[in-house]
């Protein structure tokens, strides 16, 4: 399906990462950028998904019974890789925001600003 | 400000438009992506690697070395955060000044259990076994259907924090050895070093793997020696991550 | 058995990041132990990466193929002109670990030295792998391996005022991350492969789309973001001032590199897969010198030595960019050796610094005044270094922006060689501030007249420092004959 004369997973893909995009820039609350972070990972992990999908095709998991189409694997590994770098990264942003939190007693970009 | 963020957006997503409005068009079987190295490991895996499971056959053969990298971010993330001091409420919130002494112990003051409900207890202590179960055939079963290291570990993170939540982090944590979690967490790594030094001496080439039929039963071990580092390593970054991000 | 060299060179990766995974388990009985099994490893690595120089020499660029597979189908590292910058990046981790056995002590809790050591080594190894990995996606997990470790070292220290500036650079720094993500799959859609001559060559052979212009975009983008060049710089001050002194001269001198090695990546991509980046060039062009001058302006005005340092990294990733813009010959080989100048320049600067810091608790220059008297050497060795990042000759840092001056000016634009010949100047008043501050004033505070030269684990590798930075100066020659080699792979990307 074909929107704006996009494809319309790849419409999904650039709606949902401007969400994130929006939330990184706009939202003052550190966890609410960092979801937004999150938010903007998740849109390019599906989009490299979909980037290895074929009309049609199996999983690429080749037992009795499959085929003769079968999805593409390297995105599937790429995704499940950046799966765990993402987590990898949101652990540190949070024990960061812990940090700062039992700092300066607030999370809010707003009011971290004016502080030492 | 305000407006600027929101340029910063509207022109992202033209920008991105743009970008994606030229790309071949998802899903058919004969756009460039699907007519080269995918199509080969499709075409030659199962016979190349044993694995009837490709996205794992691509995990651990044939890009071995992206996923050692992936090991070692998620081995980074437990380190980093192990570097930061114990994060604490702040000093405005509780008022009491702790000493300094406390901001320095790996243990930071008593924890308070969370009261939960004795059915949700219940259930995910009777469940616990089952899950257990469940990642280990994952991890068994990753070469021919879905699953591996990485969801093996996966789930044995997710039991641990449902433990941790039912009963308190102290009795979760002593499922986790303090002797022995230093050699856990860096079992990634080092299996993947190890294996690799293996392969660099019997096929010449850093993570290879012995081709030939009669070596067959070694590939295996090697694979699975991976595999298990990977799942139990990940695993116990995981529980460590969390019982660190006490906040 | 004979060794296949070539096949060494995943080790270079490996030893860092597995030593790293043993810190922990080292540490256990005493947290010392740690400082020296880090040591024993960037040795080993420091020695196979010149091992592997001298192979380079004699037979020529080193590729391994991990696991045995031959690229597109596998992982391909190779180790040539360019990647043999992974000789010297060890090298300078071999004096910085010594430096910090000492520093560590009364500035980080001894239950986080292991930690500490760990991301040292974590860092080390991303470094590496993302020089030498010639795969898209093996270059952004070594890149993220190289992040991670770089946002908790800034906060290691351990303050709240640290954790705001590493959450700052990590927000910063994913977010160019994900782009070179994105610019991977976009790639990766287009031509079905992750290797990038492969890449390079099927995107040539394609017809060109505008979803190939913006991978490359974006990957400018991100790589500029990690090299902090100008508009995008706003993360770098903070995170390298509050960092403790080791990290801030691996952040400064060695981490804002993979920008610009990423940016190198670009430029190869867009040569050998005839996408003309008409602006791109002229951009690089305006950045830089906007840079060089903007950096160097802004470090006249702080008063905090390390400050003062950050911002001057500012001015000189500007050198290596204009360099890079020139797209002439010469300024394409004198912004590759400057990476490696500046490199030895601003890890010598940063230790000095941090050892004055270290010996007298201060780090401003008007509390500083007079020190030179009482740390004869240290303050030396401080001096020197500021000679060569004014670019002086003999010095380190002459040779390199003498030929990027020689490249702007045999390009015919004049004008970014004036910029450069004024950035020089910003530049030289700012350390004639601080050598008068150390020399020419009487000390004001009582810490800095009681202050003693540092114990020789740091005093040694400053000296040290110091000295090469005269050296490799006079040495000059050689590192540009090595590098020129490699310039004409870059060089049709840039003159459109």
């Amino acid at each position: 399906m074909v929107l704006f004369g996009v494809d319309v997973d790849y419409l999904a893909f650039v709606v949902l990462f401007c969400v994130g995009l929006y939330m990184l820039v706009r939202k003052s609350n550190l966890l609410k950028k960092l979801l937004g972070l999150n938010v903007m990972e998740t849109a390019v992990f599906a989009f490299l998904v979909t980037s290895g999908m074929i009309e049609g095709a199996d999983p690429p998991i080749r037992t009795a019974g499959t085929g003769p189409l079968f999805a593409n694997p390297i995105p599937h590994a790429m995704v499940l890789t950046g799966i765990v770098v993402a987590v990898s990264v949101t652990a540190v942003a949070l024990a960061l925001i812990v940090q700062i939190h039992a700092h300066y007693g607030t999370i809010e970009v707003d009011e971290l600003k004016g502080l030492p | 400000m305000r407006w600027l963020g929101l340029a910063l957006v509207v022109v992202a997503a033209a920008t991105l438009m743009l970008g994606v409005a030229d790309l071949p068009p998802h899903g058919a079987h004969d756009a460039p992506v699907h007519t080269h190295v995918g199509a080969r490991y499709l075409e030659r895996g199962v016979a190349e690697t044993g694995m009837r499971n490709l996205v794992t056959a691509v995990l651990l053969v044939y890009r071995g070395f992206d996923t050692f990298l992936e090991v070692v971010v998620i081995f980074s993330a437990l380190v980093a955060v192990v570097a930061l001091p114990r994060g604490r409420a702040a000093r405005s919130r509780d008022g009491d000044d702790q000493p300094p002494a406390a901001l320095l112990t790996r243990e930071g003051p008593a924890q308070e259990r969370i009261s939960v409900s004795p059915v949700v207890a219940f259930v995910v202590q009777l469940l616990g076994p089952f899950i257990a179960v469940f990642a280990l055939a994952s991890l068994y079963r990753g070469h021919v259907s879905p699953g591996g290291g990485f969801q093996s570990a996966a789930i044995f993170g997710a039991l641990f924090i449902a433990l941790a939540l039912v009963q308190g982090r102290e009795r979760a944590a002593r499922l986790v050895p303090r002797g022995a979690r230093v050699w856990l967490q860096a079992l990634g790594p080092l299996s993947f070093a190890l294996i690799g030094g293996v392969g660099w001496v019997l096929t010449g080439a850093f993570l290879g793997y012995p081709a030939e039929a009669a070596a067959y039963a070694l590939r295996e071990a090697m694979v699975v020696a991976v595999e298990i580092g990977i799942a139990v390593g990940g695993a116990v970054i995981l529980a460590q991550l969390f019982m660190a991000m006490e906040g | 058995m004979t060794i296949a060299w070539s096949q060494t060179v995943p080790y270079l990766v490996v030893l860092p990041l597995a030593g790293a995974a043993l810190v922990p388990i080292v540490a256990r009985r005493d947290a010392r132990a740690a400082g020296g099994f880090t040591f024993v490893v960037t040795l080993v690595t420091a020695a196979l990466a010149i091992a592997l120089t001298v192979r380079l020499v004699v037979e020529g660029p080193l590729t391994a193929h991990v696991g045995g597979w031959v690229a597109p189908y596998g992982i391909e590292l190779r180790f040539d002109r360019l990647g043999a910058w992974t000789a010297p990046l060890a090298v300078f981790f071999v004096l910085v670990v010594p430096f910090a056995w000492r520093y560590l002590e009364g500035t980080v809790p001894r239950d986080r030295w292991a930690a500490f050591y760990a991301l040292m080594l974590l860092n080390l190894g991303g470094l590496i792998g993302f020089s030498l990995t010639a795969d898209l996606f093996n270059l952004f997990l070594a890149m993220e391996v190289v992040s991670l470790s770089s946002y908790a070292l800034v906060a290691v220290a351990g303050r709240g005022t640290a954790a705001w500036a590493a959450l700052k650079y990590l927000l910063l720094g994913s977010v160019s991350s994900l782009l070179v993500l994105f610019a991977v799959a976009l790639l990766f859609a287009l031509t079905g492969s992750l290797n990038l001559p492969d890449v390079a060559a099927r995107l040539a052979a394609a017809e060109p789309s505008p979803a190939a212009t913006l991978a490359l975009a974006s990957l400018a983008v991100a790589f500029a973001v990690k090299a902090a060049l100008f508009p995008l710089h706003v993360w770098l001050p903070d995170a390298h001032a509050i960092a403790p002194s080791p990290v801030s001269a691996v952040l400064s001198g060695l981490v804002v590199k993979i920008g610009i090695v990423g940016l190198v990546r670009v430029m190869e991509l867009a040569a050998s897969s005839g996408i003309a980046l008409d602006l791109f060039g002229e951009l690089l062009m305006v950045l830089g010198a906007v840079a060089i001058v903007m950096g160097a302006f802004l470090a006249i005005f702080q008063d905090d030595i390390k400050l003062m340092l950050a911002y001057s990294t500012i001015s000189n990733i500007g050198y290596i960019v204009l360099g890079l813009g020139l797209g002439a010959p010469f300024a394409v080989a004198g912004a590759l050796v400057h990476v490696v100048n500046h490199a030895l320049i601003k890890v010598t600067l940063f230790l000095a610094a941090g050892s004055i810091i270290h010996q007298t608790g201060l780090r401003t220059l008007t509390d500083l005044r007079g020190v030179g008297r009482t740390l004869p050497q240290t303050c030396a060795a401080m001096t020197l270094g500021a000679i060569a990042i004014v670019g002086l000759p003999p010095t380190a840092g002459f040779i390199s922006k003498w030929y990027i001056g020689l490249g702007a000016f045999s390009a015919g634009r004049v004008a970014y060689g004036f910029a450069l010949v004024f950035g020089a100047l910003f530049v030289f008043i700012y350390y004639v501030r601080m050598l008068n501050a150390f020399y020419f004033r009487t000390p004001t505070r009582e810490e800095v007249a009681a202050a003693v030269e540092p114990p020789w684990s740091m005093r040694g590798p400053v000296l040290f420092l110091a000295a090469a930075c005269v050296i490799v100066g006079l040495l000059g020659g050689f590192l540009l004959a090595f590098i020129m080699p490699a310039v004409g792979d870059l060089l049709p990307a840039i003159r459109s």
